[in-house]
């Protein structure tokens, strides 16, 4: 069933509502395939790797969840599950990495204040749907259409609550430009900016249409706004809505990305927040980059070789010392049991420093060319290594070094491990 | 996740190549002595931040104004670039400004607040993300955006490698 639904939204004959609660249902499903799979990796924790975000969200998403929306309000958890899928990888909008980076920006939330506030999360949640519950409820089915539509740049608020859809879904709604929902969405609320996910681009003349019809067919990069109830209705101004509905979108998504602005609302006190983060940023990487210039380093293990991927498939069980130095180096290691490493790496040094330059050129290069150079790296640190510390039990070790690693149940702690 | 999850082609993974690559470079051509003067450490320093800088702009896959910006200003000196940025700033700043030129061809902007008394801090933000002189506040925030996370996995990877290299 769940591959099931892809093919089911690709025959055309089915409505578009139909579509929609298919869709849902899937969602549902998945999320609870997911829930169990990742209900005890809640730990991996704010600061690891991006797919480690990805858990800890989901993680502190379901417990939060849990907690304060057990009163059985379907639509908020509706709205949640949407959000858990939004990892989902492969949505390919115009801000992809934009989009994990929503998922680590949102790790924060649940990680950072801890489990116990699941307010903050549902202050979050309902943020994003700013409408009551009840008309959330009709909305969250009517957008889901509208997701295939404005996949570059849509509005946060939408973004947050309906990028379910996974990349097969979304590339085959994005060619049509189909505004059944819009219309369907004008009649339910008043002040409901979803409006803008619409506004991609603009022709200043043609865009104020008050009877903008549905479409099937694909349209040429017109986008049609329409005018709310009560509002001017001349293209300045719905120009200038149109901006300022993009510039309000750009700082909620501003908003989670910088960690505590929860609470501040208005331009201004936001504008500060970023400024003083980015001032914040920038001085931590010069006071880092200072420190690295007052730092000797010992390991003289040469780069190149770090990243070949090449190297990877064929290296591991015979020459795990490399591999997990890489892999480490990139997802803050646990370098409390890291100092038997360095000794074997120094000793290998020298053999590695020889196969470094065909390393570095083979790199690019297809895997079955890189079998021969591979070889000659194992055979040669492995002598190497085992001149040094021929236990088998230290390989044992090195391999429970892995697991721990890459389980991520380290890396919670960010960086000041006391040895 | 396994153990080959390590997304080769992530902008972690790509910067943390470059900026190794960067830093063994850099070490091997003066390596530290123990009786460096502060004026050394200080050179190395800012060859290190510059090269930081370089690799993060580098990395990027789209090529970002901010991205673009930092890799132009590592590379052209000051003085032709003070003529560039007087350009830019009074293209984007003509309908809003004045410009009061002040001793020395040094050029003082003075931003008229427009929309809502956000001067101030809009050129503050403009200040801080770099090439962020000739924007409106649209592409601004969302050039801020991605300016942000690159500079997160920036700091992530430089703070790891710092630790790496102090345990001794």
């Amino acid at each position: 069933m769940n591959r099931a639904l892809p093919e089911i939204l690709q025959c055309s004959d089915m409505t578009v509502l139909e579509r929609q609660r298919a869709r849902l249902k899937w969602q549902q499903e998945q999320f609870q395939q997911h829930q169990q799979e990742s209900y005890f990796s809640e730990l991996s924790g704010v600061f690891s790797s991006q797919t480690g975000h990805v858990q800890g969200f989901r993680q502190g998403d379901l417990m939060s969840c849990g907690g304060a929306a057990g009163g059985g309000d379907s639509v908020l958890s509706d709205v949640v599950m949407t959000r858990q899928l939004k990892p989902d990888p492969g949505l390919e909008t115009a801000w992809p990495e934009l989009g994990k980076v929503d998922m680590g920006a949102m790790g924060f939330g649940p990680c950072g204040y801890g489990n116990g506030q699941s307010f903050d999360m549902n202050q979050a949640i309902s943020r994003t749907s700013s409408c009551p519950p009840a008309v959330a409820a009709a909305e969250v089915k009517g957008n889901l259409e509208k997701m295939g539509l404005a996949v570059e740049r849509d509005s946060l608020k939408k973004r947050k609550v309906e990028k379910l859809q996974n990349s097969k879904v979304v590339a085959e709604d994005d060619s049509k430009r189909i505004k059944a929902s819009e219309e369907e969405e004008s009649k339910i609320t008043g002040p409901n900016t979803r409006k803008s996910s619409n506004n991609k681009k603009e022709t200043y003349g043609d865009t104020s249409k008050e009877n903008s019809k549905v479409s099937d067919v694909q349209k040429p990069d017109y986008i049609h706004v329409r005018a709310r109830r009560g509002q001017a209705t001349d293209s300045h101004s719905l120009a200038e809505r149109v901006r300022r509905e993009k510039i309000s979108e750009r700082m909620k998504y501003l908003q989670d990305l910088v960690p505590g602005c929860n609470k501040i609302t208005g331009k201004a006190g936001m504008l500060d927040e970023i400024i003083n983060y980015v001032q914040s940023l920038q001085r931590q990487v010069e006071f880092l980059s200072m420190k690295l210039a007052t730092v000797n380093p010992r390991l003289n293990f040469d780069i190149d070789n770090l990243y070949a991927k090449d190297v990877f498939p064929y290296c591991t069980t015979n020459f795990p010392t490399v591999g997990n130095m890489a892999q480490e180096l990139a997802n803050h290691p646990p370098y409390v049991q890291f100092n038997p490493f360095q000794q074997v790496v120094s000793g290998c040094g020298v053999e590695m420093g020889i196969n470094s330059t065909e390393m570095a050129l083979q790199r690019t290069i297809s895997a079955p060319v890189s079998i021969p150079d591979t070889s000659f790296l194992n055979t040669s640190c492995f002598t190497g290594m085992q001149q040094i510390q021929p236990s088998a039990a230290w390989d044992a070790e090195l391999q429970n070094l892995y697991n721990v690693a890459f389980t991520g149940s380290i890396e919670g702690s960010d960086l000041k491990m006391e040895m | 996740m396994d153990l080959h999850n390590l997304n080769p082609s992530s902008l972690k993974s790509r910067f943390t190549t470059r900026f190794l690559r960067a830093l063994t470079e850099i070490n091997a051509r003066k390596p530290i002595a123990s009786s460096s003067s502060p004026r050394e450490i200080f050179q190395r320093y800012r060859r290190i931040k510059d090269a930081a800088d370089t690799s993060m702009a580098y990395s990027v896959r789209s090529r970002r104004t901010w991205s673009k910006a930092t890799l132009w200003r590592l590379r052209t000196p000051s003085h032709r670039r003070r003529l560039a940025s007087f350009g830019r700033r009074s293209s984007l700043n003509k309908t809003r400004t004045t410009t009061t030129a002040s001793h020395r061809g040094a050029v003082v902007v003075q931003i008229t607040s427009r929309g809502g008394g956000l001067g101030v801090q809009l050129e503050e933000l403009r200040e801080l993300v770099p090439g962020g002189e000739a924007m409106d506040l649209c592409n601004l925030l969302d050039e801020t955006a991605h300016y942000i996370k690159c500079l997160t996995t920036q700091v992530q990877v430089m703070r790891t490698i710092a630790n790496l290299y102090s345990l001794e």
